[in-house]
């Protein structure tokens, strides 16, 4: 799920007035960057509850930091810096009491059409992503659903381009190990 | 044939540029086997992307509210914050400025020191200044020393007088060296500190 582009113009404004406590222009940027931040972190932890919950986390710590985000990075990779970091403590608190076989279904409820969607092959999907250590998922999250550049996944995750590299290379065979089967067939 | 397998999941993913593009590109062209594993990879990347986002999620302006009340209110510096933040940035130039007054004292007082020992210059500073104290190693190794045992007890005298003046001119230097690093040091935990916190 990749994010809409605003002119630079606007994000920059909606940055340096929120820099300064502007509360409805921190406002704008969550509404901007909202679904990105719920997903990286939904793909990261399995699970949509959590993810709203680690994403208002994201953006709270998103606020306290702000007057210190200086432009040397894109905000997005900055944003998804302190979601990723989220994303991981959430697991890490979670690991005791998630299991990955007793997390929800990924569309459940009463929508027909999300229900007929969420088929054997969507959870045999989301489970070997959450299968993998959260390093080379989230590298493969970046990637894949994201779509962050080789550059922009380093910077993010503040490693070596090498190292995203390597990680997305291990991310991608682990799982294409894991789903052959629907990768034969289809 | 030399395949480009370690390639192909870079230039899938469009990270590729110039020369290495082409090379791949060409491999491709009459490789079957490094055709079939690009498709593989780009038909699980279709299969991953096919995977839904989170649903019945929180409504935008619903979650924008919620993420407003939970907003912490900005800390303000107090004055005296502000003006230790104003202080410890001031540090380098306050180093700076201790560095220059050093080096300067130094150049004076050698001067003075020199003009003193100076026939000419000497009268000048007797009516301003005390008599001027043996100072014959800056001048020059001046020994009248006729014995070998006297010559080497002048000779050690000069060396250390000399080690001395050294020793007094780079202290300071030194020190605030020294000082200069640990402002660095205290500077890059600081920052340190800041980036865990985002994270």
């Amino acid at each position: 799920m990749t994010i809409t582009a605003i002119p630079e113009e606007t994000e920059l404004q909606w940055i340096a007035r929120a820099q300064k406590g502007d509360r409805q222009a921190f406002g704008d940027i969550v509404h901007h960057y909202r679904e990105g931040v719920i997903n990286v972190v939904y793909r990261m932890c399995g699970d949509a509850n959590l993810a709203e919950d680690a994403a208002q986390e994201a953006f709270i710590r998103a606020w306290q930091n702000l007057p210190r985000y200086q432009r040397r990075s894109p905000f997005r990779n900055w944003l998804y810096r302190i979601a990723t970091n989220v994303a991981l403590d959430v697991l890490r608190r979670e690991r005791d009491t998630v299991d990955i076989d007793d997390l929800p279904l990924a569309a459940s409820g009463s929508d027909l059409e999300a229900t007929v969607e969420c088929n054997e092959r969507v959870e045999q999907v989301r489970r070997a992503v959450l299968a993998l250590a959260p390093p080379g998922r989230l590298v493969l999250i970046l990637r894949e659903y994201e779509g962050l550049s080789y550059k922009e996944i380093a910077e993010t995750l503040n490693v070596p381009i090498g190292t995203v590299m390597s990680r997305l290379n291990y991310a991608r065979t682990k799982v294409r190990e894991m789903l052959a089967a629907y990768l034969e067939v289809g | 044939m030399d395949h480009i397998l370690e390639w192909l999941q870079a230039y899938h993913d469009g990270e590729l540029q110039g020369c290495q593009l082409q090379r791949v590109e060409a491999h491709l062209a009459h490789c079957e086997n490094c055709r079939t594993e690009l498709k593989s990879l780009q038909a699980f990347s279709a299969l991953l992307q096919a995977n839904p986002p989170a649903t019945n999620l929180t409504r935008p302006d619903r979650f924008v509210a919620q993420v407003g009340l939970r907003l912490p209110p900005r800390s303000t510096q107090t004055a005296l914050q502000r003006a230790l933040e104003t202080g410890w940035r001031l540090v380098p130039v306050g180093l700076f400025g201790a560095w220059a007054f050093v080096q300067t004292a130094f150049v004076v007082v050698t001067g003075i020191l020199l003009a003193q020992n100076h026939p000419l210059l000497a009268s000048l500073f007797t009516s301003v200044l005390p008599p001027a104290s043996d100072v014959s190693w800056l001048t020059g190794w001046q020994c009248s020393a006729r014995t070998g045992l006297e010559l080497v007890r002048c000779f050690m005298n000069y060396v250390s007088s000399l080690v001395g003046l050294i020793a007094l001119g780079f202290v300071p230097f030194v020190g605030i060296g020294l000082l200069y690093w640990g402002w660095l040091a205290g500077w890059w935990i600081r920052q340190q500190g800041r980036m865990a916190y985002a994270e």
